[in-house]
C-alpha cells in the first residue's frame, strides 16, 4: 500500500511535465491576448477622414458589408511589411477594408499610401490613440474583422502574414 | 583583525547594493506634466496604475512602464478622475476594452476558483502529510 501511494507523486509530475511540453512545443505566441471585444459591436467613434474632406462617422461606416479594419501608420515597419497582404483583400468583392492611421502625420500618410498604393476605401484619423484604446488595441498593426451586422469577429496583432491572410481568407468566407 | 575589517566592508559594500535595489524599485514613469494638482486625484490615480498591466511590456504595470501607450493610459485614467468617475468605473471601462488581463491581479471568477484556492488546498493538503508523516515516525523511534 505504502509502495502503491509512492507512486502518485511521480505520475503528478510527469504529467506536470507533458503539459509544459505540449504548451512548448504547439504553436502559440504567448504575448498575444485574446480580444475583449470578439462578439461585440464595433466601438463607435467619430473622426476626420484622412482621404476625403468629410467626417468619418463609425456607425454609417460599418453597415451592411462585411469590413477589415487595419490599424496603421507610416513609422511602423510591420505595416509597411503586411502592406502586400492589404493590398490583395482590397482584390475582393466581399470585403471592405477600412483604415485607422495610428498617431500619425497626415501627409506622411498620403505619400506613403501614393507609394505604395492604397487598399483602403476610407482611412479615419486617429491622432491621439483614444480610438485605439476603444478597439484595446495594444500594438500595431492591428487587424479586426467586422460582420455586416457590425459585430467583431476576429483580431489579429502583429503584421499579416501568410498564414494569417489565409486564416482570414477563410473566415471571410465563411462570415456574412 | 585584517580579516574582520575585510568582513565589514564586505558586509557595507552588500548592504549598499541591496538599498540601492529597493530604492531603485522606488522609481516610476510618471512624468511632471501628467501628476495632477489635486494630491487625493494623483494619489488615486497612482494606485489605479499600479494595478493596470502595461499591454506592451506585460510585466509591468503602466505606473513602471515608459511606453507609449502606457502614458495614455496614465493620462486617460487622470482625466476619468478629473471628470469624477469613480475607480471602479475606470478599471470597468479598461476590462471593457482590453480584458481581465490588464489587471496584474486576476479578478476571482468563476474560471479562476482554482488560481485562487488551489494554494490553500495545497497548503491544508501538506499539514495533513505533516501530521501524519510525524505521527508515524514517532513510532517507529519508539519501537526501536
Amino acid at each position: 500500500m505504502k509502495k502503491k501511494l509512492l507512486i502518485v507523486p511521480s505520475i503528478l509530475f510527469l504529467s506536470i511535465l507533458l503539459v509544459f511540453f505540449y504548451l512548448l512545443l504547439i504553436d502559440r505566441n504567448p504575448s498575444e491576448i485574446p480580444s475583449a471585444l470578439l462578439g461585440k459591436n464595433v466601438p463607435k467613434f467619430e473622426t476626420d477622414s484622412l482621404l476625403k474632406d468629410e467626417k468619418f462617422i463609425s456607425y454609417e461606416k460599418f453597415k451592411n458589408e462585411i469590413i477589415l479594419v487595419n490599424f496603421f501608420a507610416t513609422w511602423c515597419k510591420p505595416c509597411r511589411d503586411e502592406h502586400v497582404y492589404i493590398k490583395r483583400f482590397s482584390d475582393k468583392k466581399k470585403v471592405k477594408i477600412i483604415g485607422i492611421n495610428y498617431k500619425d502625420n497626415p501627409k506622411k500618410a498620403i505619400n506613403w499610401l501614393k507609394k505604395l498604393g492604397n487598399p483602403y476605401t476610407d482611412i479615419a484619423l486617429d491622432k491621439n490613440g483614444k480610438i485605439a484604446i476603444d478597439w484595446g488595441v495594444y500594438g500595431i498593426p492591428e487587424t479586426f474583422l467586422v460582420s455586416s451586422n457590425g459585430i467583431i469577429k476576429y483580431r489579429h496583432v502583429g503584421p499579416i502574414t501568410k498564414k494569417i491572410y489565409n486564416e482570414i481568407n477563410l473566415l471571410i468566407n465563411k462570415t456574412n | 583583525m585584517l580579516q574582520n575589517l575585510n568582513l565589514t566592508k564586505i558586509f557595507a559594500i552588500m548592504l549598499t547594493i541591496s538599498f540601492s535595489f529597493f530604492f531603485s524599485n522606488c522609481s516610476y514613469s510618471v512624468e511632471p506634466d501628467e501628476i495632477l494638482q489635486d494630491k487625493k486625484q494623483e494619489s488615486r490615480a497612482r494606485e489605479i496604475s499600479k494595478n493596470i498591466r502595461c499591454m506592451v511590456c506585460q510585466n509591468q504595470s503602466i505606473d513602471d512602464s515608459n511606453a507609449p501607450l502606457a502614458k495614455d493610459l496614465r493620462v486617460l485614467i487622470r482625466n476619468k478622475i478629473k471628470e469624477g468617475n469613480k475607480d471602479e468605473e475606470i478599471y470597468n471601462f479598461l476590462t471593457e476594452r482590453y480584458g481581465d488581463f490588464i489587471l496584474l491581479k486576476p479578478p476571482f471568477k468563476l474560471i479562476t476558483i482554482a488560481l485562487w484556492c488551489l494554494p490553500f488546498i495545497f497548503f491544508i493538503i501538506g499539514i495533513f502529510i505533516l501530521f501524519f508523516h510525524n505521527k508515524k515516525s514517532k513510532k517507529t523511534f519508539k519501537d526501536i
